[in-house]
């Protein structure tokens, strides 16, 4: 008796944590079928302010800003020519309207097809005003990129990441080497021409642990 | 008006300003002498002498420090200083890029497209 109560109590305290609501809708049948589309509603507002900010900095920066866009889900992009790299993070950060003083994530994309080939993706947040901004430039294998380390402390281990998988070389850069791979690794895994499982076999033993390479190359 | 020093920021690291008005109008002119080495019709010039003449008037009619930061409405007055610091250096270093000047290179045709 008393563990069935004491079972009940615990059972009764789990079930509180979860409000009560939840518990009855799961299971009631479908009184009236939803007709509407489930689309995210369009946010005039956002939209409406994200294209004054990108045409602000377009006015203010023509020499390096190429194109201009806001998606769908109110995200403001904007690309660049990679000599403006510096000048438009240093802008985006100091300028009063701006203040995107936090990087948020440096990244590349392979896309082999195109004359160049890798593009780099500079995700900003601005904490005075709530919003974030995408900056995006371009570059081939063998071209050089100004490091955003100067402007961003952040960037230093993303950038030595994207040169580690992508083979982005990053003038001025304090530390670039590998982060991510092998010490003696060869390759650059990300690019869309690196196989998925590499090109050499790994054997990795846990007595005594180290990694054996087998040789077998494909 | 030395007495009604606030405790903190509450912000760490950065320190109560005294006498922010004296420090902010010294900022103000040198990013207005700074904002002087870029030509007039830059639009980088225009948009900040409207946000630092509009701030800097809001700084020499009201004298008190805690209605000020409601005016400017960006802030506290310790904030308001460091981004003040931070469009200075900004307006010197325009003086170098000239960012104001057409596009330097266009992309190819396909650069941007998505999807592919």
């Amino acid at each position: 008796m008393l563990a069935a109560a004491l079972g009940l109590a615990r059972a009764g305290l789990r079930a509180a944590a979860r409000p009560a609501v939840l518990l009855h809708a799961r299971f009631e049948g479908s009184s009236t079928t939803e007709t509407r589309p489930t689309v995210r509603p369009k946010d005039e507002v956002a939209q409406n302010q994200l294209c004054a900010f990108g045409e602000y900095v377009a006015e203010i920066l023509p020499k390096y800003i190429q194109q201009v866009q806001v998606t769908c889900f109110n995200e403001l992009e904007i690309f660049i020519h990679p000599d403006g790299i510096v000048p438009i993070l240093t802008f985006l950060r100091d300028h009063t309207n701006a203040q995107f003083k936090s990087l948020a994530d440096l990244t590349a994309i392979d896309v082999p097809t195109r004359q160049y080939r890798f593009e780099i993706v500079y995700n900003l947040l601005s904490l005075r005003f709530n919003s974030r901004i995408r900056v995006k430039t371009y570059t081939d294998e063998l071209t050089p990129v100004d490091s955003a380390v100067s402007v961003h402390q952040a960037a230093n281990w993303y950038e030595r990441e994207v040169w580690d998988m992508y083979g982005i070389f990053f003038a001025n850069h304090p530390d670039l080497r590998r982060i991510l791979t092998d010490y003696g690794f060869e390759g650059h895994p990300f690019r869309k021409d690196f196989p998925l499982s590499g090109y050499v076999e790994i054997i990795v033993l846990n007595f005594p642990s180290r990694s054996v390479s087998t040789g077998k190359k494909e | 008006m030395a007495g009604a020093l606030k405790k903190t920021t509450g912000l760490v690291g950065l320190a109560v300003a005294e006498n922010p008005h004296e420090h902010l109008r010294i900022l103000y002119t040198k990013i207005l002498a700074a904002l002087q080495d870029i030509p007039k019709d830059a639009a980088y010039r225009k948009y900040t002498e409207q946000i630092v003449n509009e701030r800097f008037n809001m700084v020499k009619t009201e004298p008190n420090v805690q209605k000020l930061e409601d005016k400017m409405k960006s802030g506290q007055i310790e904030e308001v200083i460091i981004q003040a610091e931070s469009e200075l250096s900004l307006a010197r270093k325009m003086a170098q890029w000239k960012p104001w000047e057409p596009l330097v290179e266009e992309p190819p045709t396909d650069q941007w497209r998505w999807p592919i």
